[in-house]
C-alpha cells in the first residue's frame, strides 16, 4: 500500500484543484470550464473507439445524436434531465448498433471513409428534415433542472452537476479499459489474427467498443444541449470532429489520461490564442501537423521521452498511427 | 421530356467536373495510399485564383485559368515533400496531415478574400448557345465540359501510351513489386500528386465563374469525390471517370424530381451501399491496402 | 462586398475612439453618462451581410449623435457606445455572445438578427429582463415579452410587391416560388408569398424547397421554368445572384419578385441590365427622392447615405439602415419613459399606440399569428429596378394587407408546417 501514498494525495490535490477552479474565474471561463468537462468525456468515449485500431469519423454525429435525442425528448415529452441523459446515451447506442452491420464489414481506410459517410448522412438528414429536426438553424428552448432551489442555468451549480456526471462516466470508462474486456479490445488492435486464432470474435469486440463509446458520447451530447440549450446541425460537423481528432492524437492514445491531457492542454492554448480569432483553425492545424510529424505519441510521451534522452537511451521509438 | 434533355446535358457538364477532381483523389490515392482530405480546398484554391486575380484584378481568363493550375500545384508538391513523404509509411498520418493543411487553405482564404458572403466571378464566356428554344447551354459550360474532356483525354493518352504513365500506373498497382523494378517511387509520387492537384486547380478554375466561391465550397467538393471514388472503386481511374458522370446524372436528376440535400443523402447511402456489397466499386479492381 | 478583418477592427476601434471622445467632451461640458447597446449578430459567413453593415450604420448615428453632445434621457445627457459580437449564425455562439453582452458589458438592449439565434438566447432574455429587437417578427412567440421587432416586418412586407405586380401586371397568372428550405427566412417568406398571391387570384404552379449545400442552380430552375410560370418569385433566398443567372441563361422572360436583392449590381454583371430591370423586391437604397417624402421617420436619409458610402463603399445592404432605425426607436422609447433601464423603455414603446415606424403608420401587431403584439407593422416600398438602379415606386399599408387577408396567411403558415397560435 505503501507506493500507492503519492498517488493518492496526487489524486486528492486533483481533486481538491477541479472542485475550487470555477470560483476563481469569470463568467465567461466558467462557460469555457463546463464545455472543457464534457469534452473530457467526448475524448475518453473516442478513445475507447480507436482501441481496437479503428479510427472513425463518426463520433461528432454520434454526439448531435445524443444532443437531439434529448433536446426532442424535452420539448416533446417534457421530461427533466435525469431521464434525457440515459435515453440520449441508449439512442445513440442503439444507432451505433444499427451501424455496426455496414460498418464493421469494412476495416482501416474503408471504415474511415465509411463512417464519415454514415456519420454526414446523418447530419444532412437533420437539416433536411425540419420536422422534427429544425433544418439548419436547429432547436431551442431546451432547460437545465431546476431542484432544490437550485437553477442549474447558473455555470456553477451546473459545472458541479457535469463534473458529477462525468466523474462517473471516466470511472465507468476506467474499469471496462481495465477489465477482461478492456484487454481484448487491445489484443483486436495490436495482434487481431492471433486474437481470432484463440477464439476471440473481433466483430464482436470492435462493435461492443463503438456502441458503448457511442453511448457516452450521447450522453456528453444531452449535457452539452441541456447547458446551452440550443442545437443546430453544424455543431457535429467534420469540424468538430477533427478537433476531437486534434485532442486525441495531440495528447496521445496509449493512455487514458493521453486525450484528457490533451483537450485540457489544447482549450488552454485556445484561450491564450483567443485574440487571433481569425487564424485559430490554421494554428490548430499546424499543431496537428507539427504533433504528427514531430510527436506521434503525443503529449503522454513527453516524460518517458526525457527520461530516455536523460539515460541516454536508444530505444526511442518511432511512434505510428497504424500498425502494418 | 424537354427538362430531362436538359438535365442530360447538366449532368454531363457536371460529370466533367466531379470527373477533374475524382480522378486526382483516385490518383494520389493509387500511388501514395494516402486520403487526401484537403483535396476539395485545392479546389478552392483553384476557384480563388480566379476570383483574385482574374475578376478583382482583370487579368484575362485564360492565363488566369493556367496561372490557377501552378498555383495549386505547387500546393500539392509542398504537401508532399512536407507532409505526405515524411509519413510515407502511414497512411493514417499522411491523412490527419491533409486534415491539418484544409484548415490552413481555409483560414489563408479568409484572409484573402475577406469575410463576407460568397464571392461572385462574372463569366468570362457571356451569352447562351440556343439549339433549341428549351435546350439552351451556357458558353461558359460548355467550355467547361470541353475543357475537362480534353484534360481528362490528355491524361489517360498520358497514362496509357508514355514510359512515365506506365510507372505511375504499376506503382497503383503494387508499390513493392514496381519499387523490385527500379521505378523510383518518390519520383512518381511526386508526379502523381502534381497531376492530380493540377486537375483539382484547373477544376476549380473552370468552376469558380458558375458556382458560389468561399473558404468552405470544398467540403461538398470532397463529399462528391469520395463518393465517386468508392462508387467507382478506389484504385481505378477509369472507374472514377464513369463514376462521376453517373453519379453527377443521378445527382441532377434526384435534385430536379426531389431536391439537393436528398441527393446528397441518396449518393452517401449509395456510397455506404456500395462498400458493403462491393468495396472495389462498380469498375472492380483489387486493391493494395 | 468583401469584410476583412481590418474592416472589423476599424470598427471596434472606431466605437472606443468615439466612447473615448465622449467622454473627453464630457469632462468640459457637463459629465454625460454612456449607455451601451449590444449587439449580437453575424459578421462573419454567409449571413455577414445581414450583420456587419448593420454595425456600421449605427456607427454613424451614434457617433452623430455623441459630437452632437448626447442624448437627453430623464434630464441626463448620455453618449451612445455601440458593443457587437459576432456569432456568425450559429447558435452556440449566440448564446455566448449575449451572455456576455448582459453579464459583462451591462448593456441596455441587444439587437439582433432573428431566426434560430434569437429563439437560442430567448430564456436568457425572459430570465435577465432584457429587451432584445429582432428583423424577424416570426421570433415571437406567447412567452417573449422581452423580444420586439420595431423595423423590418419580415416576411410580410413581401404582400405589397405582389400586390403591385398584381395591379400593374394583370396578364401574370401564374408563379412560382424558390427558396432555401428553412423555417426562419425561406418558408415564412414562401408561406406569406402563397398568401399573397391566392389574394390577387394568381396560381402557384410550383413550390421548390432546396437545402444549402447545393454548387449547380441550372438543374433546380431547370425544373421550375417546366411549369411554365408567368412569375419567378424567391422568396427571402440567399441564392438570388445564382438563381439570377440561371434565369438569365435559360432565357426567362417573365417578371422577377424576390424579397431582396442585394448587390444587384453584381448581378447585373453577371447577366445584364436589360435582364435585371423591371425586377420587384422590397429594399430602397437610401439615396431614393422618395425616402424624403414626410411619410419616412429616418432623419435625414441622403445624408446617411453619404456618410455610409464614403466610410464603406461596397458593403451597403438591406440592414445598413434597419439596425440605426431601431436604435432611433429605442432613444424614442428611452425619452419617453425617461430611462434607459430595459423593462422601463419595453414599457413606454409598447404604451405607444401609434409607435414610431420607418415607412409610417405603424401600430403593435402579432398576436394573431404567433401570440404577442410585439412587432411593428405599417406602410412599406415596393423597389423596382429601373435603368439598372433601384427605385421606390410607391409606399403600401401592410396593416391594411393583414386586415384583410390574415386568415388566408395563416393557413398558409399552416401548410407549410410553421408555429402559428
Amino acid at each position: 500500500m505503501k507506493e500507492n501514498w503519492p498517488k493518492i494525495v496526487g489524486f486528492l490535490l486533483l481533486l481538491a484543484a477541479v472542485l475550487a477552479v470555477p470560483h476563481f474565474l469569470q463568467f465567461h471561463h466558467q462557460d469555457l470550464l463546463i464545455f472543457l468537462v464534457i469534452n473530457v468525456l467526448v475524448v475518453t468515449s473516442y478513445r475507447l473507439v480507436t482501441l481496437t485500431g479503428e479510427w472513425s469519423l463518426i463520433h461528432a454525429v454520434m454526439m448531435g445524436v445524443g444532443g437531439y435525442t434529448a433536446t426532442l425528448l424535452f420539448r416533446g415529452f417534457e421530461l427533466g434531465m435525469w431521464f434525457t441523459l440515459p435515453l440520449a446515451g441508449l439512442v445513440a447506442a442503439a444507432i451505433a448498433a444499427l451501424l455496426c452491420f455496414p460498418l464493421f464489414r469494412m476495416t482501416q481506410f474503408y471504415f474511415l471513409i465509411g463512417s464519415f459517410a454514415a456519420g454526414e448522412a446523418i447530419r444532412l438528414c437533420w437539416i433536411e428534415f425540419i420536422i422534427p429536426f429544425g433544418g439548419t438553424g436547429g432547436l431551442s428552448g431546451v432547460e437545465p433542472p431546476f431542484v432544490f432551489d437550485i437553477d442549474f442555468l447558473e455555470p456553477i451549480p451546473y459545472y458541479y452537476l457535469t463534473l458529477a456526471i462525468v466523474g462517473l462516466c471516466l470511472l465507468i470508462l476506467y474499469r471496462i479499459e481495465n477489465s477482461r474486456i478492456g484487454l481484448t479490445l487491445h489484443s483486436v488492435h495490436w495482434k487481431a489474427p492471433l486474437a481470432e486464432s484463440v477464439g476471440v470474435d473481433t466483430w464482436r469486440y470492435r462493435a461492443l467498443a463503438f456502441i458503448v463509446g457511442s453511448f457516452f458520447v450521447g450522453v456528453a451530447g444531452g449535457l452539452k444541449v441541456h447547458y446551452l440549450g440550443t442545437i443546430n446541425p453544424n455543431q457535429f460537423g467534420i469540424g468538430f470532429m477533427v478537433f476531437i481528432l486534434i485532442w486525441v492524437i495531440v495528447g496521445g492514445y496509449n493512455r487514458f489520461y493521453g486525450p484528457i491531457l490533451g483537450v485540457v492542454v489544447l482549450t488552454l492554448f485556445d484561450e491564450s490564442i483567443r485574440q487571433f480569432e481569425e487564424f485559430r483553425p490554421a494554428i490548430y492545424g499546424a499543431v496537428l501537423i507539427l504533433s504528427i510529424l514531430f510527436l506521434p505519441k503525443g503529449l503522454e510521451s513527453i516524460p518517458a521521452r526525457l527520461r530516455s534522452w536523460a539515460g541516454g537511451g536508444s530505444d526511442r521509438e518511432k511512434g505510428k498511427l497504424t500498425d502494418g | 421530356m424537354e427538362l430531362f434533355f436538359l438535365s442530360i446535358i447538366n449532368g454531363l457538364i457536371q460529370g466533367g467536373f466531379f470527373a477533374l477532381f475524382a480522378v486526382g483523389l483516385v490518383l494520389i490515392f493509387g500511388v501514395m495510399g494516402v486520403v487526401n482530405f484537403a483535396h476539395g480546398e485545392l479546389v478552392m484554391v483553384g476557384a480563388y485564383t480566379i476570383w483574385l486575380v482574374h475578376a478583382q484584378h482583370g487579368v484575362a481568363y485564360i492565363p488566369t485559368l493556367i496561372l490557377a493550375i501552378l498555383v495549386v500545384t505547387g500546393v500539392g508538391l509542398l504537401m508532399e515533400r512536407f507532409l505526405f513523404r515524411p509519413t510515407r509509411n502511414d497512411p493514417l498520418a499522411g491523412l490527419i496531415c491533409s486534415i491539418g493543411v484544409l484548415f490552413i487553405l481555409q483560414v489563408i482564404a479568409t484572409l484573402v478574400g475577406g469575410e463576407g458572403p460568397s464571392k461572385q466571378v462574372p463569366p468570362p464566356f457571356h451569352g447562351t448557345l440556343v439549339l433549341f428554344e428549351f435546350l439552351r447551354i451556357p458558353y461558359q459550360r460548355l467550355f467547361g465540359l470541353g475543357i475537362s474532356v480534353l484534360a481528362l483525354a490528355t491524361l489517360w493518352y498520358f497514362l496509357t501510351r508514355t514510359r512515365l504513365g506506365w510507372a505511375l500506373r504499376a506503382v497503383a498497382l503494387d508499390r513493392e513489386a514496381a519499387a523490385l523494378q527500379g521505378i523510383n517511387i518518390t519520383r512518381i509520387s511526386v508526379i502523381a500528386i502534381g497531376v492530380g492537384a493540377a486537375l483539382a486547380g484547373l477544376a476549380g478554375g473552370l468552376m469558380a465563374p458558375l458556382t458560389n466561391i468561399n473558404p468552405h465550397m470544398g467540403h461538398n467538393v470532397i463529399i462528391t469525390a469520395f463518393i465517386v471514388t468508392i462508387v467507382g472503386g478506389v484504385g481505378s481511374l477509369s472507374g472514377a471517370v464513369y463514376a462521376a458522370v453517373l453519379y453527377a446524372l443521378f445527382h441532377t436528376f434526384v435534385t430536379v424530381y426531389f431536391g439537393g440535400t436528398v441527393a446528397t443523402i441518396c449518393g452517401l447511402i449509395l456510397m455506404v451501399v456500395v462498400l458493403i456489397v462491393r468495396p472495389t466499386g462498380i469498375m472492380g479492381v483489387r486493391v493494395s491496402e | 462586398m468583401s469584410f476583412s478583418r481590418r474592416d472589423l477592427l476599424r470598427a471596434s476601434v472606431a466605437s472606443v475612439v468615439a466612447a473615448g471622445s465622449g467622454t473627453f467632451s464630457g469632462n468640459l461640458l457637463a459629465a454625460n453618462k454612456t449607455v451601451k447597446i449590444g449587439m449580437n449578430i453575424p459578421m462573419t459567413g454567409d449571413y455577414a451581410p445581414w450583420g456587419l453593415p448593420g454595425l456600421y450604420g449605427c456607427q454613424i448615428v451614434a457617433d452623430d449623435i455623441n459630437a452632437a453632445g448626447g442624448v437627453s434621457i430623464g434630464g441626463d445627457k448620455y453618449n451612445i457606445e455601440m458593443v457587437a459580437y459576432d456569432h456568425g449564425y450559429d447558435t452556440e455562439k449566440a448564446v455566448q455572445g449575449y451572455k456576455k453582452l448582459v453579464l459583462q458589458d451591462k448593456v441596455k438592449m441587444v439587437m439582433m438578427l432573428g431566426g434560430s439565434t434569437v429563439a437560442s438566447i430567448l430564456p436568457w432574455a425572459q430570465r435577465r429582463k432584457m429587451l432584445t429587437t429582432t428583423l424577424l417578427p416570426s421570433d415571437i412567440t406567447e412567452k417573449s415579452e422581452y423580444l420586439i421587432a420595431t423595423c423590418e416586418s419580415h416576411p410580410l412586407y413581401n404582400v405589397t410587391g405582389v400586390d403591385y405586380l398584381a395591379e400593374n401586371f394583370p396578364e401574370a397568372k401564374t408563379a412560382a416560388i424558390v427558396t432555401n428550405n428553412d423555417a426562419e427566412y425561406g418558408l415564412q417568406s414562401a408561406a406569406t408569398y402563397k398568401a399573397a398571391f391566392e389574394a390577387n387570384g394568381i396560381e402557384v404552379v410550383d413550390v421548390n424547397l432546396h437545402g444549402f449545400d447545393i454548387t449547380d442552380f441550372a438543374p433546380i430552375v431547370s425544373s421550375v421554368l417546366a411549369k411554365k410560370p408567368d412569375i419567378f418569385c424567391m422568396a427571402t433566398s440567399f441564392y438570388v445572384t445564382p438563381l439570377m443567372e440561371q434565369l438569365y441563361h435559360q432565357g426567362f422572360k417573365g417578371k422577377i419578385i424576390s424579397c431582396t436583392l442585394d448587390f444587384y449590381d453584381e448581378i447585373i454583371a453577371k447577366t445584364s441590365q436589360e435582364f435585371v430591370d423591371g425586377t420587384i423586391f422590397q429594399f430602397p437604397d437610401f439615396d431614393d427622392p422618395k425616402l424624403n417624402e414626410d411619410i419616412v421617420n429616418f432623419p435625414n436619409p441622403g445624408d446617411f447615405d453619404a456618410k455610409y458610402r464614403a466610410a464603406h463603399p461596397n458593403d451597403w445592404s438591406a440592414v445598413s439602415w434597419e439596425y440605426p432605425a431601431i436604435l432611433l426607436n429605442w432613444i424614442e422609447g428611452a425619452k419617453a419613459a425617461g430611462s434607459v433601464e430595459p423593462t422601463d423603455v419595453l414599457n413606454a414603446l409598447k404604451s405607444n399606440s401609434r409607435p414610431e415606424f420607418i415607412f409610417g403608420g405603424g401600430h403593435w401587431w402579432g398576436k394573431e399569428l404567433w401570440g404577442l403584439d410585439n412587432a411593428v407593422v405599417g406602410f412599406w416600398p415596393v423597389v423596382v429596378v429601373e435603368g439598372g438602379k433601384a427605385r421606390i415606386k410607391e409606399f403600401r399599408s401592410v396593416s391594411g394587407w393583414l386586415k384583410r387577408n390574415k386568415d388566408l396567411l395563416i393557413k398558409h403558415m399552416k401548410e407549410l408546417g410553421l408555429r402559428t397560435v
